[in-house]
């Protein structure tokens, strides 16, 4: 009892402790919904480390942005949509942005936001047309977008020979997400004269893929690209290894290009590849920063093998954008405390140039880009990522996706959207050529 | 002492059988409706009608869906929420025709008839048997979520999404409606459907139902239709469980995939049935505070006390909490809450003089 006592009053100093410090300094308040319970924990820890770890720097470093500490809080959702409506509800009120992370929260939040009139921030998900900036005016899913994904992988595939007449199999997870490249894919194929092959692997066949892999035998397709996340990379990965299919012939998403996923396969792995729009640069200045800071002080919840993946490293990449809109933001409303709308300015008004990612110690870490009002994607494009047996390296040139094509199907989709959630505010301010 | 009885004299039969036998009980109902309807929406925020006051609604009211099947007639069933989201399609179908209330409680008449369709087999097989019977309905029912384009008018997604829908003038569905008149429409229909269920369980037909749960070849020997009786239990139950799946999506959700309606929603309602109490009306909203309320409301705790702790662990503390609860519940009272206030009251209404 004793001992209890003792340990409830230094609790109690502790926390009136805490109090004081967090009155005394002013702060923005950026939450995360984040998921590092539940199956696709495996995937979100490396992510949400890489996003945490960055601001932390931000803030041992620079003192946080602009002169004010960000308060980067995650709020556990366990990729439940449930939770994640919970986790909106809450922080909502004083966020400045939101960060959604699974298709079924941004499903569910991106209405809610464009009444609440904060800024979405998913980097690399969510729904593609969230890049017609105009009828999305709070949603950014920068730097790419899933259509921008499947026309590269596309692309890269025709480069390496002529796609008429070639068999390509989707396998794809049977959800909102794995769903979303489907209309561009059909017309793709359309397009270059291939044979589109939907494969659906349902959530609860994740981990076995057996009859899937089966049908892929039996078809024979030329190439196999994956819509893959969490349990669903690892199934399939290893499934292919079983089964021999030939490992050049396969290639998945960004999301669908973990090391964890193909650490279990090493060697066997070795040829597997992804696109991607980040890459894990070793030599950047970052990581020395990063070492300083955060791992030598032992902020980071990380470890060194997790800290060299692909996506430890793009969780900085998503951080630096934000940071980037909110520096931009502070200046262009000249203080330091912006709010939701402000910040939403500097997302629509990103400009990471070579020299800005130099400065920032992140040099081919992330293709230059720009947003702009009507442009909330940026269409960075990205790198075709291949696996050797123990890590990822860049196998091609930078790829840019040809958005031109397809821009007619994303105002479509993006009119579509808004037509069924009418009335829905879209901003008239901005033409469509800027 | 709150619960003297003296006093209360009963000198008709009528009395005697009334609904609140003792003053103290519909005095306590009247101050909880008085809680519900004025005091909650008055000074609730944003945030608790999302995440405490409209999710309890609808979930006590889809395990009173699930109740009156399992609880009252005895037919254990594992396809709730393939109910619930056959209610949930349905209303999307519907609100393309129709006012959007009118949707949501037509919208149970679909269900019903997939219910009595699914309930036929009960007829012949028992228990876990039937059990197994209703998890085919709901493995086929998220298939046909998935397959059947239609039903979400062919978009790319998969999804369904709410739209923004108004009746006289005020928006009641999708972003734009209020969480006040969203939490009214739920109100008012649980509020409604289970004055219907009180009634329905303790008439005619309610007594068939129990008679039928208790022992099936005594109920028919009586002169019980069982085909009756079952399918009966299997339509109401369902129609009640197809509303509180079109509400929980189109009044709370706003969206939806199929695999929403898959099996883990129908454990988290069957939990709430058994943990609130089996064949008890109070029982599925104590369950339901206890299951959906108390996790939303421990993950404030330590943010209100100033308790810098991370997200995660806070919510694998959680976990763990709510699971020593239910454990801890059904092992002082393995009949459920309900039953477990119902001692307390009866503790209540003879103290201070136990014998």
């Amino acid at each position: 009892m004793k001992h209890f006592t003792k340990l409830a009053a230094a609790a109690v100093v502790a926390l009136t402790g805490a109090a004081a410090y967090a009155d005394g300094h002013e702060s923005l308040y950026v939450p995360n919904l984040s998921y590092r319970t539940g199956p696709f924990a495996s995937t979100g820890i490396p992510l949400m480390n890489g996003q945490l770890d960055y601001f932390e720097m931000l803030n041992a470093r620079d003192g946080g942005i602009g002169g004010v500490m960000i308060d980067f809080e995650e709020c556990e959702t366990g990729y439940s949509t449930e939770k994640g409506v919970e986790c909106y509800e809450r922080t909502k009120n004083e966020a400045i942005v939101t960060q959604p992370w699974s298709t079924g929260i941004t499903l569910q939040v991106l209405p809610q936001t464009n009444v609440d009139e904060i800024p979405i921030l998913a980097p690399g998900y969510g729904f593609s047309p969230m890049a017609d900036g105009r009828t999305f005016q709070w949603a950014f899913n920068v730097p790419g977008g899933y259509w921008d994904a499947a026309d590269m992988i596309v692309q890269y595939l025709g480069s390496e020979e002529s796609l008429e007449g070639k068999k390509i199999a989707f396998l794809h997870l049977d959800h909102p997400y794995g769903k979303e490249p489907l209309p561009l894919l059909e017309a793709l194929a359309a397009a270059n004269g291939f044979e589109l092959l939907p494969i659906p692997v349902g959530l609860n066949e994740m981990q076995n893929q057996s009859s899937q892999w089966l049908q892929i035998r039996r078809e024979r397709p030329d190439y196999v690209v994956m819509w893959g996340w969490g349990a669903m990379n690892a199934g399939a990965i290893t499934e292919a290894v079983k089964t021999r299919y030939p490992m050049d012939q396969f290639i998945g998403v960004w999301w669908s290009g973990q090391d964890a996923d193909l650490r279990l396969v090493g060697e066997d792995g070795a040829g597997y590849k992804a696109i991607s729009w980040s890459y894990p640069n070793q030599d950047a200045p970052i990581q020395a920063e990063l070492k300083t800071h955060v791992v030598d002080t032992g902020k980071t919840l990380s470890n060194p093998e997790e800290m060299s993946g692909v996506f430890y490293q793009r969780g900085l990449v998503m951080s630096m954008i934000l940071a980037e809109a909110i520096a931009g933001a502070q200046e262009e409303y000249g203080t330091a405390m912006i709010d939701a709308s402000q910040l939403r300015w500097g997302l629509e008004n990103l400009d990471i140039t070579e020299a800005r990612l130099e400065e920032l110690g992140m040099q081919g870490m992330v293709p230059p880009f720009s947003t702009s009002c009507a442009n909330h994607t940026g269409h960075a494009g990205g790198w075709v990522i291949e696996w050797d047996g123990e890590q990822f390296n860049k196998a091609s040139d930078l790829l840019l996706p040809r958005v031109d094509e397809y821009r007619e199907l994303l105002a479509a989709s993006a009119a579509d959207y808004a037509e069924q959630n009418a009335p829905w505010a879209v901003n008239d301010d901005c033409n469509a050529e800027s | 002492m709150l619960y003297r009885t003296a006093g209360q004299f009963k000198t008709t039969y009528r009395a005697d059988q009334a609904l609140f036998p003792v003053r103290q009980d519909a005095f306590l109902l009247g101050v909880i409706l008085v809680f519900a309807w004025v005091i909650f929406p008055m000074t609730a925020s944003e945030f608790t009608f999302q995440t405490l006051l409209i999710p309890i609604l609808i979930y006590s009211l889809a395990a009173m869906g699930l109740n009156i099947l399992t609880g009252y007639a005895g037919q254990l069933s594992l396809g709730t929420a393939a109910f619930m989201g056959v209610g949930a399609y349905a209303c999307y179908k519907l609100i393309e025709v129709m006012d959007p209330i009118l949707a949501i409680l037509v919208s149970g008449v679909f269900s019903a008839g997939i219910g009595v369709i699914f309930g036929i087999p009960s007829l012949r097989i028992k228990g876990f048997y039937l059990a197994i019977a209703t998890l085919a309905a709901q493995f086929f029912l998220v298939w046909l979520f998935e397959k059947w384009a239609w039903l979400y008018n062919y978009n790319a997604s998969g999804a369904i999404q709410v739209p923004n829908l108004d009746t006289f003038g005020v928006f009641v569905t999708g972003p734009q409606a209020t969480s006040m008149t969203q939490y009214y429409v739920i109100l008012a229909i649980v509020t409604v459907m289970t004055m219907l269920c009180i009634n329905l369980t303790r008439g005619t037909l309610g007594r068939t139902w129990k008679a039928t749960r208790d022992m099936d070849i005594a109920a028919e020997l009586i002169g019980i239709n069982l085909m009756r009786s079952k399918l009966t239990a299997f339509a109401i139950s369902s129609y009640i469980v197809g509303v509180a799946g079109a509400l929980f999506v189109f009044m709370w959700r706003g969206a939806a995939e199929p695999n929403l309606f898959d099996i883990p929603l129908s454990f988290q309602i069957l939990f709430i049935a058994i943990i609130g109490g089996l064949g008890s009306i109070l029982g599925n909203y104590l369950g339901a505070i206890l299951i959906v309320g108390l996790p939303v409301v421990l993950n404030t705790v330590p943010g209100l006390i100033g308790l810098e702790i991370k997200s995660a662990t806070v919510e694998h503390i959680n976990v763990m909490i709510v699971g020593a609860l239910i454990v801890f519940f059904l092992i002082i009272e393995p009949h459920g809450l309900a039953r477990l206030w119902a001692l307390i009251r009866e503790k209540l209404i003879i103290w201070p003089f136990p014998h």
